[in-house]
C-alpha cells in the first residue's frame, strides 16, 4: 500500500510528534522495512524521544484492543488488530541498529564515514567538538603567526595586507583578538561563499553602477572654497555659519574609515532631505532649525561634498569587506591544511563535503553506492522541524528525496512537518522559505504531488491561552500596520486561527504590567508564590530572551522568594564557585610560579594549610609536586586528590560545593581523554566547560524561549519581553542571495544612514529587517504557545515609546487601555486578562511526597558463597630496588634485560652437562656475549654440579607453576629444578637453581644479592615441596650468578 | 565441519570456572602435582587465562598440591606460530609497506579506489590509510581471505567490483613492497600457517574452553591439529542444549536470535539510568553494600571504554578496584615527555619549549644537575616570553638577559636536548636526548610512580627497538614521521600494574562468562555495545560480510544472547545479576537498551517496551548555590609609596588596589602572542621620548623628518626588545604604532611651529602627600617660546581618543552620595566623582618644582587607532576650584592608603575585572575582610 507525500504545517501544540509517529507506524503497516525509513530531526534529544514514542505507541496498541482500534483508525488501516501491532513492534525492535532515525548531522556523518575516499578525505575522520575546535584554532593561529627562518612567507605577507584592509582606516593594535572576533563572526559566511568575487565588489553589488561611487573631478578643497563663497550670498546667521565651517573643517580632516564626526553627519542628513533639488533649483536646506536657500551652484557644491563622504564611506566598506575575505581566506588556507586535511572535521565541514553547491557529489543516482555501503535503500523520508532546515542541508538531501517523490512505482514517500511560525533558528541558517520552495518544486510540475495539511488544533493549551494567541497573532491588520512589508505579509498569509482541543479546560491568560525590571521580577515571584505550582504538582516555567536573564531571574526567585528555581542555561561548573576557582588557581600557580595572582589566591583559601601539610609550602614545591602529580596520574586524579582535601574545609551542609567538586573532577576526566597534560590548556578547557542541566523534578524551570521550543508547561511566565524594535536588522555583514540561495554579494555593512540612501543597500536592509521581524514574531509565538493552563505576560507599560517592540505589539492587539488585571489574589495593572483568574484554586495542593531513593538490597543471603580470590605473589618479581633510569630507556640491544632473557633461554636448552652446541646458538643469531656467558657457565668447574647428570633424576627447565601458599596465589617459573626420587617414585630430594644475570663488580656484593633474593628462593622451595609432595627440608635452593660463575646456597629458614 | 573435535558440556546452573578447572584436572585426585603442562588451553581472553590458572591453583591447593599449568592461548594467538618464521614481517612493517605503496603509486591507476584526489599525499595521510587497509586485511583474514580472494568470490556483477579490483591491486603491491625487502606479508603468512599449523612443543592435548566466538581461521588450525592430538571443545551449557551449538561450540544464530532470555526479577534487576555517571554511582552503591566485596560481587562493563570511568568512581568511593585491561600510556608521564621532545625536535617553537619546560623530568634534571630551581626557571621563562614574545627557542636565547640566570640554565638544557634530538638519526637521537635527561637518575622500583615509569621506559625501549630494526628497510621515512609512529605505538601500549589486594575486578563483556562471583553487575547494556552492531562500513557493509562468510551482526547477536543467558543462568541457584543501561551517553547521545533485554516471549514485549523505554526518573534538583568559603587575604598593612597610577586604582576599588599594590598580585598570560596595551604604550613612549631628547629635532617643524626619526626609533627599540624575527601579530602591531607615530609627527610639527618647545622629557618626580610618597614620570613638559607658559603632556595610546576631563571625572551614581566629600565634585548640574588624579598630581609636582611661576596647562596627546583623531586634548578647566578639589581628593586618597583603608571593594563587571577569579556573586561577599588569614 502506498502512502501519499505529505507536508504538514503544524501549529504549536498541535501534535507534530503525534503525526510523525503515526506516519512511521503507517509506513510500517504498509509493509515498509523499518531500516528503509529515514527520519531526521535536529536535536539528539528529539531523535531519542521520537523513537521511544514510536515504540510506546506500538506497545500500547499491541496490548490493548481499544488502543489498537484507535491507532488503526488514525493511520487509516481499520483492519489492524493488537497482533498486527505486536508484529510491527517486533519488526522495529529487531531492526534497532539498522534504523536511520537521528539528527541530520549524524546522518550526514554516517554517509561521509562510508565514503571517505570518494569525498576526498584521507580515510577516517574525527568530528571535532567545541574544545577540540578551539584548540585547533589556536594551533592554526600559532602556526600562521610564526615566522619561518627565511622571514615572512608570501601567504603571511598577504595576510598582513589583508588585515590592514579589513580594518581599513584604523590601526588595530591587537591582531590576535581582532582575528578571533573575525573568525567568530564571519567564518560561516566565508564558508558559505568562499569565492572572493562575492566580497565587496561594486560591480556585483551595483551591476548598473552606483550613483554614490561616481568620482568627481574637482578637488575637495576647491569645492569647499567655492561653497564658502556661494554661502556668503545666502547670508546665514552666526550659528549657521559655524555649522558650515565645522563641516568644512571636518570634511577636510576626515579620512575614510574613521568614524564620521557629528559635524558631517548633521549636514549630510539635512542635505539629503532636499537631495532632488540640490544643484537643480533653489534648495531650502535646514540648518540650525532655519531654512537656508541654496543656489543651484551652492547646491551642486554641497552635493559634491555629500558624494565625497558617501563614496569614502562605501569605498572604505568595500575595501574592508575584501580585506575580511582575504583574512578569512588566509586563515582558511592554513586551517584546511592543518586540520581538515588531517581528518578533523566539524559537523559543518561534513555537511559541506556533501553539499553539491560546495563541490560535493550528487547523492543518489548511483555514483556513490549509498544503498550498498549503508546496507539498504532509503525509501521513505520523514523530516521534522522542517522550518529549521537550511538550504545547505536540503541540497544534500534533495536528490535522494527527488528519487523518492518521483519513484515511478510510487512505493517510496516523503513526509515533512514543521511550522514557519516557529522559525527561530534563522541565525543558524534555518530557512523557513524552504517550505514553499519544496512544495513548489514538486507541485508546480505536477499539482497535488505533495499533499499539504494544516494542523491548528492545540492539544496543549487551554482556551484562554489560545484566545490570546489568536488575538495577538491573528490581528493581521495591526501587524501589517506596525510592521509593513514582507514579514507581516508572510505572517498573515500563513496564519490560521487556532483552536483548543480541550474546550472545557479552565485556564488563564493575562498580560500584566510592572514599572521596571525589578518590578517584573518581583511580580513573577508573587505570581508563582500565589499559584504554588509545585505544591499542586504543576510544571512551571519562566521564559526569557537571553541566558543571562534566565540566570539572573532564577537567582532572584531563589534569593528573594525562596522559590526553588533552576536556570537551565549552561552551567560553568568549574568556574561559577570558589572551590573550582581555587583548584584552577592551584594548577596555574604550579605551572606558572610567577603568577602571583593565582598563588596568592590559593593562599587565601583553606588549600593553603593543606599544601603546607603536604610539604608544599613554597612555589617551588608546588611546581614540583603538582606537575609531577599531573604527569604521573593525570588531571582527574590529581584534582580528585586535592578536592578531597579541600572538602574537609567545607561546611558539612554545603551540598552544592561538593556537587560542583564532583562535576569538576568529571570535567577533568574529559580533559584527560584529550591526552594533553598542559595546564594552560586544561585551565582554558575548564573555563569553557559547561554542563547542561538535565531535567530536574520539583523546580521552577527558568530558561530561554529558544530552549523551551518543543516543550509544554502547565504554567508559563514571560517577564522578559522588553527590547529593541523587533524588526531591527543585525549589524555585521550584509549578505544577499539569489533565488537558488547562492550568495550574490557580501558587504561589511555601512551605518544604517548610508544604507537607507542607496537603493540596492536599502533593498538588502529591508529584507534583513523583514527576516528579523519575522523571526521576532516567531519567538513571541513560541513563547506564548508553551503554556497548558496559565500564561502570564509581564512587561513594562507600553507608554509612548515609538519602539516597535513586544509590549507595543501586545498593546496594539490586546488593547492599549490599562486595566487592572487580577490574577488570583494578585491585582496588578495590566492590559488584558482572559479566562479564570482562579483557575488553580480547583487543583488541590498535595503533600510533599517523600518518595525517597529506592532501597538497594544489599548482602543477599544466597550470595554468601564467596568466589575464591587470592593475593598474587610473583616470586620472579624484580627485587632490585633501584635501577639506572637511563639504562632502562636505552634502546641498546645488549641491555641488561635482553641479555638476561637470552642467557636464560640458552641455559634452559641444556638438560645435562655438555649437551649444547655453541656454534649453532651463534648461528641462530644470539649475540656473542650471550653465548659466551652461557658457555662459560656450562663449562665452569665451580658450577659443574648444576649440570651434572644424576641418573634417574628428572630436570625441570623453565617450568611454569601455580601454587597456593599461605592463602596467596603464587605463580612463577623455575629456571632449573633437579628432582631425585626414591625407588617407589617418591621424591627424595630436590634442588632449585635460579640464574641471576645481573652484574656487580665484586664477589663481596654477592652476599648482599643473595640476601636480597633469599625470599624468592624460599618461595621456590615451598612451591617445589607442594608440587612434589616432598618434605620442605628435602628441597634445596641455590642461586647461580652467571657473570661471576658463582653459586650460593640458600640456607633453609 | 569434521567431527574430530569432541564436544563436552558443562552445565550453566553453577559458575563455569570451577567446573572448567575440575574438568581439566579430570581424574587427578591429589598427591603429586597436577601436571597439565602438555595441555594447550584455548581461552577467549587473556584475563580468562589468568582466571583459569588461579582456579587451577586453588583446585590443587584444596587437594594439598600444586599445578604445572597448561599453556594458554587466545584463538588469535594460535596463529602466532606463523611469526616463528623470521622472514614474516611484523604488523608495523606491513603498515609501513602500505605507506610506501600509497605514497608511490599513481593514483590514476586505482581510480576506482580513489575517485577523488586525496587532500595531500604526505606520510600522515598514507599512515592513516595504511591503518584502514590493515584493519580490512585483519577482518578478511578472520575468515582466511585476502583482498584478492574477495574479488574471486564475488560475481562479475558485484556492484563495487572495480573498487575491489583496485584494492586487490594495492594489496599485491603491498605484498611486493614487502617481498622486495625480503619479507613475507603477515596476513598471508597466517593463512599459510593455518593450512599447515605446527603444534607448540610438548602439547599432547588441546582444549577450547568456553570460547563462543573464535575466529574462523583459528578453528581451521584446530581442525588440523585434531588429526594428531585430541582436541576437546568445552561448552558452558547443559548437555541437553547440545543442538543449539555447532561442532566448535558456537551458539547457533537462528536459535539464539529467537530464544527468550530468562532474567530473574526483571523489573528489579534491570535498571534504567539517566547517564553513565548514574550507572557508575549505582554500581559503586551496590559494591558498597558488601563489607568485603571482592569475590562476592564483580562488575562488568559492556563497553570497555567505560571502564576508566568506573575506576574513577570506585577510587572516589575509596573502594579498591582493578581494571585488568589497564590504561594506555597515551598521556602518561613518559608519553607526555616524549611527545614534547618530538615536538621540540620537529620545530623549536616557543610552545614546544614551554611544554618541555613543564615536564617534571626536565625540571628534575635542571635541579639535580644545574641546581636550578624549577620555580625560578619557570617564572623567568614566563616573564621573558611575555616581554620578548619570542617565536622560538632561538629568539628566546637571543633575548636572554643577565638578570635571569635560571632561565639561561633552562634554555641551555633545552638547546642541548634540541641538539641531541637533531644531531643523529631517529631513533638514536631519541635515546641520546633521554640519556641527557636521565643521566644519573635512578628509578626506585618500590615507589609506584617510579615503577610505572620504569615499565613505560621498557615499553618505549621496545618500541624504539622495533623502529630501529625497520628504519633500514624504510629509509624514505623522515625522522619526524618516525617520531609519530613510535609515539603512537608507544601510546597504545598499556600499563596494567598489579592488582591491589581486595580490589574488585572491572571487566569487559567478553570476560564475564569466566567470572565466578555470585553477584554480577553489568553496566552499559545498551544497544550497539551489546550486542555490538556494525552499520555502514567504508569497505565491508553487512551484506558483503554475509556473502564472504565474515562475522555478521546476527552472529554477534547470537553470541551475546548466549553470553547473557549463560551468565544469568549460572546465578539462578545462588547469586544475582544486575543489569544497568543508560538513556544518554556521556557525550549526550541518546542510547537505547540492548535488544537482548527484549528477547522475551511476544506476550511480554509490550510491557518490556514500556518498562525499558520510559523516561528516566527526573534527577533531584541541584542544591542551591552556596559559598564554599570566603577568601582570607592577609591583614592589610599601610603602604608607604605608590606610583601615580595607583591613585586611580584606589579610586576605582580600594580592595583591588590592596591586591595589586599591597599584595602585588599579577597574573601571567601563558600564551601571550602579541603586545598588550601596556607594551604597546611603552614602545610608542620610547620613540617619543627619544624624539624629545634629540637636540637636533628640538626646533624641527618638518613633519617628514620627525616622522622618519620616530619610525626609525620605534624600529630599533622593537629590534632590541623582540629581536629580528617578529611574529605576525607583532609586525602588525608595529605597523599600527608606526602609523600612529607618523600622525603624531604632524601634530608635533604643528605644535613646534606654534611655538611650543620641549623642556623636559620623562621628568621624574616624587611627592610626599600626607606621608605617602607618590612617584611618577611626566612624559613631557613643554614651554612656549613666546609666552613662557608651560604645559604638561601625557601620551595616550588607547584605541579611542580621550578627553582628560572624561577620564578623571564621571557622573556620580546614586549610591555614591555616601562617599566622603573629597571624592566628589559639584560641577555644573550633576555631581561628579573623581576617577583619576594623574594630571592634577602632575600639576602639583610641576608647580612644586617651579615655585612662583604660573600654573601650567595640561592635557593628553592622543594616539588612537582612527586616522584623523590624533590630536592634543587639553584640559583648560583644570584650574581654580576644580584643581583644588583634585588636590583635596589626592590628599584624601593618600591618607586612606596610609591608613590602610582598602575596604569595601567596588562591584565591577567580571570581564573588566583583573581579579574576577577571586569573586563570586559580589566582591564584598567573597572576602572575609580583616579575618585572621
Ligand atoms: S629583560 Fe627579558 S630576559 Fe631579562 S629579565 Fe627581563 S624579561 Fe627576563
Amino acid at each position: 500500500m502506498n502512502l501519499p507525500h505529505v507536508m504538514i504545517r503544524a501549529s504549536a501544540g498541535s501534535g507534530k510528534t503525534y503525526a510523525l509517529t503515526n506516519r512511521f507506524v503507517a509506513l510500517l503497516a504498509s509493509g515498509a522495512a523499518p531500516e528503509r525509513i529515514v527520519a531526521l530531526t535536529f536535536t539528539r534529544k528529539a531523535a531519542g524521544e521520537f523513537f521511544d514514542e514510536i515504540l510506546r505507541k506500538l506497545a500500547k496498541a499491541a496490548r490493548d484492543g481499544r488502543e489498537a482500534a484507535k491507532l488503526a483508525r488514525e493511520i487509516e488501516r481499520p483492519e489492524l488488530r493488537e497482533a498486527d501491532f505486536l508484529r510491527l513492534l517486533r519488526g522495529v525492535t529487531a531492526a534497532m541498529p539498522r534504523l536511520r532515525l537521528g539528527t541530520l548531522d549524524a546522518f550526514f556523518a554516517r554517509i561521509a564515514r562510508a565514503f571517505p575516499l570518494e569525498l576526498g578525505l584521507g580515510g577516517e575522520f574525527e568530528v571535532l567538538q567545541a574544545h577540540a575546535a578551539h584548540v585547533e584554532r589556536q594551533r592554526v593561529l600559532g602556526r600562521m603567526f610564526a615566522q619561518a627562518d627565511g622571514g615572512l612567507g608570501e601567504a603571511q605577507r598577504e595576510f598582513i595586507e589583508a588585515f590592514k584592509r579589513a580594518t581599513f582606516g584604523t590601526e588595530e593594535k591587537r591582531l590576535a583578538a581582532r582575528l578571533d572576533r573575525f573568525l567568530d563572526e564571519h567564518h560561516e559566511a566565508f564558508l558559505a561563499a568562499p569565492d572572493g568575487a562575492c566580497w565587496g565588489h561594486p560591480a556585483r553589488i551595483w551591476p548598473e553602477g552606483s550613483e554614490w561611487l561616481a568620482p568627481s573631478a574637482r578637488k575637495i578643497s576647491d569645492v569647499i572654497a567655492s561653497l564658502r563663497r556661494e554661502l556668503a550670498e545666502a547670508a546665514g546667521n552666526e550659528k549657521q555659519t559655524a555649522r558650515w565651517e565645522a563641516l568644512f573643517a571636518a570634511v577636510a580632516e576626515w579620512r575614510p574609515g574613521a568614524p564620521l564626526p557629528r559635524a558631517i553627519t548633521y549636514m549630510l542628513e539635512h542635505a539629503l532631505e532636499v537631495w532632488p533639488q540640490l544643484g537643480r533649483e533653489i534648495a531650502e536646506v535646514i540648518v540650525e532649525r532655519k531654512k537656508m536657500a541654496l543656489t543651484p551652484a551652492a547646491g551642486a557644491d554641497l552635493a559634491v561634498l555629500v558624494r565625497h563622504v558617501f563614496a569614502g564611506v562605501l569605498t572604505a566598506h568595500l575595501e574592508s569587506t575584501r580585506g575580511i575575505h582575504a583574512v578569512l581566506r588566509g586563515y582558511e588556507g592554513f586551517y584546511d591544511e592543518a586540520v581538515r586535511r588531517a581528518g578533523r572535521l566539524t559537523f559543518g565541514d561534513v555537511q559541506r563535503l556533501l553539499q553539491p553547491d560546495a563541490g560535493g557529489p550528487q547523492l543518489g543516482g548511483g555514483r556513490m553506492m549509498i544503498d550498498f555501503r549503508l546496507d539498504g535503500q532509503f525509501d521513505h523520508w520523514l523530516l521534522d522541524e522542517f522550518q529549521d532546515t537550511s538550504f545547505g542541508q536540503w541540497s544534500v538531501l534533495e536528490n535522494l528525496i527527488d528519487e523518492a517523490v518521483q519513484d515511478p512505482a510510487g512505493a517510496r514517500s516523503f513526509f515533512c512537518v514543521g511550522d514557519v511560525k516557529q522559525a527561530i533558528y534563522a541565525w543558524r541558517d534555518g530557512d523557513r522559505h524552504l517550505f514553499d520552495a519544496v512544495l513548489d518544486r514538486y507541485n508546480a510540475p505536477a499539482p497535488g504531488t505533495v499533499v499539504e495539511e494544516h494542523l491548528v488544533k492545540s492539544w496543549r493549551s487551554a482556551p484562554p491561552i489560545i484566545s490570546m494567541v489568536n488575538a495577538v497573532f491573528g490581528a493581521g491588520e495591526v501587524i501589517s500596520t506596525l510592521f509593513p512589508g514582507a514579514a507581516s505579509a508572510d505572517w498573515n498569509r500563513d496564519w490560521r486561527t487556532h483552536e483548543s482541543a480541550h474546550p472545557a479546560l479552565t485556564g488563564h491568560a493575562a498580560w500584566l504590567q510592572a514599572d521596571d525590571e525589578e518590578g517584573r521580577f518581583a511580580l513573577t515571584a508573587r505570581l508563582i508564590g500565589e499559584i504554588a505550582p509545585l505544591r499542586r504538582g504543576l510544571g512551571c516555567a519562566v521564559l526569557t530572551q537571553s541566558n543571562k536573564a534566565a540566570t539572573a531571574l532564577a537567582d532572584f526567585l531563589r534569593r528573594t522568594a525562596g522559590i526553588p528555581a533552576i536556570a537551565e542555561s549552561d552551567l560553568h561548573v568549574a568556574t561559577d564557585n570558589p572551590l573550582g576557582m581555587a583548584l584552577l588557581a592551584l594548577a596555574r600557580a604550579a605551572a606558572h610560579p610567577g603568577d602571583s595572582l593565582a598563588r596568592r589566591h590559593v593562599e587565601m583559601t583553606p588549600l593553603r594549610g593543606m599544601l603546607e601539610a603536604e610539604g608544599w609550602g613554597t612555589p617551588g614545591q608546588i611546581t614540583r609536586g603538582f606537575l609531577g602529580q599531573i604527569h604521573d596520574s593525570g588531571f582527574e586524579r590529581t584534582m580528585e586528590y586535592w578536592l578531597r582535601r579541600a572538602e574537609t574545609a567545607l561546611p558539612p551542609e554545603d551540598r552544592f560545593s561538593r556537587e560542583r567538586g564532583r562535576q569538576f573532577v568529571a570535567a577533568a576526566a574529559l580533559f584527560d581523554a584529550t591526552g594533553s597534560r598542559e595546564v594552560a590548556e586544561f585551565v582554558a578547557f575548564m573555563e569553557r566547560h559547561a554542563v547542561r542541566e538535565t531535567e530536574v523534578a520539583g523546580v521552577v524551570r527558568v530558561m530561554t524561549i529558544h530552549r523551551a521550543k518543543g516543550l509544554g508547561f502547565d504554567v508559563v511566565v514571560l517577564p522578559d519581553l522588553e527590547g529593541q524594535s523587533i524588526d531591527q536588522a543585525r549589524d555585521g555583514l550584509a549578505v544577499t542571495r539569489d533565488a537558488g540561495r547562492a550568495v550574490q554579494w557580501v558587504l561589511d555593512a555601512p551605518p544604517k544612514f548610508f544604507r537607507e540612501h542607496d537603493a540596492t543597500l536599502r533593498g538588502q536592509l529591508r529584507s534583513a529587517e523583514a527576516s528579523a521581524c519575522h523571526e521576532a514574531l516567531c519567538l513571541l509565538y513560541v513563547a506564548m504557545t508553551r503554556a497548558k493552563r496559565a500564561m502570564y505576560l509581564i512587561t513594562g507599560a507600553p507608554g509612548t515609546s515609538t519602539s516597535r517592540n513586544y509590549p507595543r505589539l501586545l498593546a496594539a492587539t490586546l488593547g492599549a487601555d490599562s486595566v487592572t488585571a487580577n490574577s488570583g489574589a494578585i491585582a496588578a495593572a495590566g492590559g488584558a486578562a482572559l479566562g479564570d483568574a482562579h483557575w488553580h484554586a480547583e487543583i488541590a495542593e498535595t503533600a510533599e511526597s517523600g518518595a525517597g531513593e529506592e532501597q538497594r538490597p544489599t548482602g543477599d543471603e544466597r550470595l554468601l558463597r564467596r568466589a575464591p580470590r587470592r593475593r598474587v605473589l610473583r616470586p620472579s618479581g624484580d627485587y632490585t630496588r633501584t635501577v639506572d633510569a637511563f639504562a632502562v630507556f636505552s634502546a641498546d640491544r645488549s641491555g641488561a634485560v635482553e641479555f638476561g632473557r637470552e642467557v636464560h633461554a640458552l641455559l634452559a636448552e641444556v638438560e645435562w652437562g655438555r649437551e649444547f652446541n655453541a656454534a649453532r646458538w651463534r648461528a641462530r643469531g644470539f649475540a656473542p656475549a650471550v653465548v659466551e656467558e652461557a658457555v662459560a657457565c656450562l663449562l665452569a668447574p665451580q658450577l659443574a654440579r648444576v649440570w651434572a647428570a644424576v641418573p634417574g633424576a628428572e630436570v625441570w627447565r623453565e617450568r611454569a607453576f601455580e601454587v597456593v601458599l599461605d592463602g596467596a596465589w603464587v605463580t612463577g617459573v623455575f629456571d632449573r629444578v633437579l628432582v631425585e626420587r626414591t625407588g617407589d617414585g617418591r621424591v627424595r630430594r630436590a634442588t632449585v637453581y635460579d640464574f641471576k644475570t645481573e652484574r656487580f663488580p665484586s664477589g663481596a656484593d654477592a652476599a648482599r644479592h643473595v640476601a636480597q633474593h633469599a625470599g624468592q628462593l624460599q618461595l621456590y622451595r615451598r612451591a617445589v615441596a607442594a608440587l612434589t609432595g616432598a618434605q620442605l627440608q628435602a628441597v634445596a635452593a641455590e642461586i647461580v650468578f652467571t657473570g661471576l660463575r658463582q653459586i650460593s646456597s640458600i640456607t633453609p629458614s | 565441519m569434521s567431527s574430530r573435535l569432541r564436544r563436552h558440556f558443562l552445565p550453566w546452573d553453577r559458575p563455569w570456572l570451577p567446573q572448567a578447572a575440575a574438568w581439566l584436572a579430570g581424574d587427578w585426585a591429589g598427591g603429586e602435582a597436577l601436571d597439565l603442562s602438555d595441555v594447550l588451553a584455548i581461552v577467549p581472553t587473556r584475563q580468562a587465562a589468568r582466571r583459569l590458572r588461579e582456579a587451577l591453583a586453588g583446585y590443587a591447593a584444596e587437594r594439598g598440591s600444586a599445578v604445572f599449568p597448561p599453556q594458554t592461548l587466545t584463538p588469535d594467538m594460535l596463529l602466532r606460530g606463523a611469526e616463528d618464521d623470521p622472514a614474516v614481517a611484523s604488523q608495523l612493517e606491513a603498515l609501513l609497506a602500505w605507506t610506501d605503496v600509497l605514497q608511490r603509486i599513481d593514483l590514476e591507476e586505482v581510480a576506482a579506489v580513489f575517485p577523488v584526489a586525496p587532500p595531500q599525499r604526505d606520510f600522515a595521510w598514507a599512515w592513516r590509510l595504511a591503518g584502514a587497509f590493515d584493519r580490512l586485511q585483519i577482518q578478511l583474514n578472520e575468515a582466511g581471505l585476502s583482498i584478492a580472494d574477495v574479488v574471486t568470490r564475488l560475481g562479475a556483477d558485484f556492484p563495487e567490483r572495480d573498487r575491489w579490483l583496485g584494492l586487490a591491486q594495492l594489496e599485491s603491491l603491498q605484498v611486493s613492497a614487502l617481498a622486495a625487502r625480503g619479507r613475507r606479508e603477515p596476513h598471508a603468512a597466517r593463512r599459510a600457517f593455518a593450512l599447515r599449523p605446527t603444534l607448540p612443543p610438548g602439547v599432547r592435548r588441546v582444549a577450547l574452553l568456553a570460547a563462543p566466538d573464535p575466529m574462523a581461521l583459528a578453528l581451521r588450525v584446530l581442525e588440523t591439529w585434531a588429526e594428531s592430538v585430541s582436541v576437546d571443545v568445552v561448552v558452558f551449557a547443559p548437555p541437553e542444549e547440545a543442538e543449539n551449538f555447532d561442532e566448535v561450540g558456537r551458539p547457533i544464530a537462528s536459535h539464539w536470535g529467537a530464544r527468550p532470555i530468562v532474567l530473574a526479577e526483571f523489573k528489579r534487576r534491570v535498571r534504567l539510568c539517566a547517564d553513565p555517571a548514574e550507572e557508575a554511582a549505582r554500581v559503586v552503591a551496590i559494591a558498597r553494600g558488601y563489607r568485603e566485596p571482592d569475590g562476592l560481587v564483580a562488575v562488568g562493563a559492556a563497553e570497555a571504554d567505560a571502564l576508566p570511568w568506573f575506576e574513577s568512581e570506585f577510587s572516589r568511593a575509596d573502594l579498591p578496584a582493578y581494571n585488568p585491561e589497564g590504561r594506555t600510556r597515551r598521556g602518561g608521564r613518559v608519553h607526555t615527555l616524549l611527545a614534547a621532545l618530538a615536538a621540540l625536535a620537529r620545530d623549536p617553537a616557543i610552545a614546544a619549549v614551554a611544554a618541555v619546560a613543564r615536564c617534571p623530568d626536565f625540571l628534575a634534571h635542571l635541579e639535580l644537575r644545574d641546581g636550578v630551581s624549577p620555580a625560578a626557571f619557570l617564572t623567568q621563562l614566563d616573564e621573558a616570553c611575555g616581554r620578548h614574545l619570542p617565536a622560538d627557542l632561538g629568539a628566546l636565547q637571543a633575548a636572554l638577559g643577565p638578570s635571569a640566570p635560571e632561565l639561561a640554565g633552562g634554555v641551555a638544557l633545552a638547546e642541548e636536548l634540541r641538539g641531541a634530538l637533531t644531531a643523529e638519526p631517529f631513533p638514536r637521537c631519541a635515546t641520546a636526548a633521554l640519556g641527557r635527561l636521565f643521566q644519573g637518575r635512578r628509578f626506585d622500583l618500590a615507589v609506584s610512580s617510579d615503577a610505572v615509569m620504569a615499565a613505560a621506559a621498557e615499553a618505549w625501549r621496545d618500541t624504539l627497538h622495533e623502529c630501529a630494526s625497520l628504519a633500514a628497510r624504510f629509509p624514505q621515512i623522515a625522522a619526524a614521521d618516525w617520531w609519530e609512529i613510535a609515539l603512537q605505538r608507544f601510546g597504545e601500549t598499556r600499563e596494567t600494574g598489579e592488582k591491589p589486594a581486595g580490589a574488585l575486578d572491572l571487566q569487559g563483556w567478553l570476560e564475564l562468562l569466566w567470572e565466578d562471583a555470585p553477584h554480577l553487575v553489568v553496566a552499559g547494556l545498551n544497544d550497539g555495545a551489546v550486542p555490538e552492531a556494525i552499520v555502514g562500513d567504508a569497505f565491508l557493509p553487512e551484506s558483503l560480510r554475509e556473502q564472504l562468510g565474515l562475522k555478521t551482526n546476527a552472529v554477534r547477536f547470537a553470541r551475546d544472547a548466549y553470553l547473557l543467558h549463560a551468565i544469568a543462568a549460572s546465578r539462578v541457584a545462588g547469586g544475582r545479576l544486575d543489569v544497568l543501561f543508560a538513556k544518554v551517553s556521556a557525550a549526550g547521545d541518546p542510547l537505547r537498551p540492548s535488544r537482548l533485554l527484549l528477547q522475551c516471549v511476544d506476550a511480554e514485549l509490550p510491557e518490556r517496551i514500556d518498562f525499558l523505554f520510559r523516561a528516566p526518573a527526573p534527577v533531584q534538583a541541584q542544591p542551591p548555590w552556596t559559598r564554599a568559603w570566603q577568601l582570607r587575604p592577609p591583614r592589610p598593612e599601610p603602604i608607604a609609596s605608590v606610583a601615580v597610577t595607583g591613585l586611580r586604582s584606589w579610586l576605582e576599588c580600594p580592595f583591588r588596589f590592596w591586591l595589586r599594590h599591597g599584595l602585588k598580585m599579577e597574573s601571567v598570560e601563558p600564551e601571550k602572542r602579541e603586545l598588550d596595551a601596556r607594551d604597546f604604550g611603552t614602545l610608542c613612549h620610547a620613540a617619543l621620548e627619544a624624539m624629545a631628547i634629540e637636540a637636533a629635532l628640538r626646533d624641527c617643524t618638518d613633519e617628514v623628518q620627525l616622522r622618519e626619526f620616530l619610525i626609525g626609533e620605534l624600529t630599533s627599540v622593537a629590534r632590541r626588545r623582540f629581536g629580528s624575527t617578529l611574529t605576525l601579530p607583532v609586525i602588525v602591531q608595529l605597523e599600527s604604532a608606526r602609523q600612529r607615530l607618523a600622525r603624531v609627527a604632524a601634530v608635533q610639527a604643528r605644535e613646534r611651529a606654534a611655538g611650543w618647545v620641549v623642556e623636559q622629557v620623562e621628568w621624574p618626580f616624587s611627592l610626599e602627600i600626607g606621608g605617602l610618597t607618590v612617584r611618577g614620570k611626566i612624559d613631557r613638559i613643554d614651554r612656549h617660546e613666546g609666552t613662557g607658559a608651560r604645559r604638561v603632556l601625557d601620551y595616550k595610546t588607547s584605541d579611542t581618543a580621550k578627553a582628560p576631563a572624561a577620564t578623571h571625572l564621571r557622573t556620580a551614581r546614586a549610591e555614591e552620595a555616601a562617599l566622603p566629600g573629597w571624592r566628589r565634585v559639584l560641577g555644573g548640574k550633576k555631581e561628579q566623582v573623581w576617577t583619576d588624579l594623574q594630571l592634577p598630581v602632575y600639576l602639583r609636582a610641576v608647580m612644586g618644582a617651579f615655585p612662583g611661576e604660573p600654573a601650567p596647562a595640561c592635557g593628553y596627546v592622543n594616539l588612537p587607532k582612527a586616522a584623523g583623531e590624533t590630536s592634543l586634548a587639553a584640559w583648560p578647566e583644570l584650574t581654580g576650584e576644580l584643581l583644588d578639589a583634585a588636590q583635596a581628593c589626592t590628599d584624601g586618597v593618600a591618607a586612606a592608603v596610609r591608613a590602610g583603608e582598602f575596604w569595601p571593594p567596588a562591584e565591577i563587571k567580571a570581564d573588566a575585572d583583573d581579579f574576577a577569579a577571586l569573586f563570586h556573586r559580589g566582591a564584598a561577599e567573597s572576602i572575609a575582610w580583616g579575618a585572621e588569614p
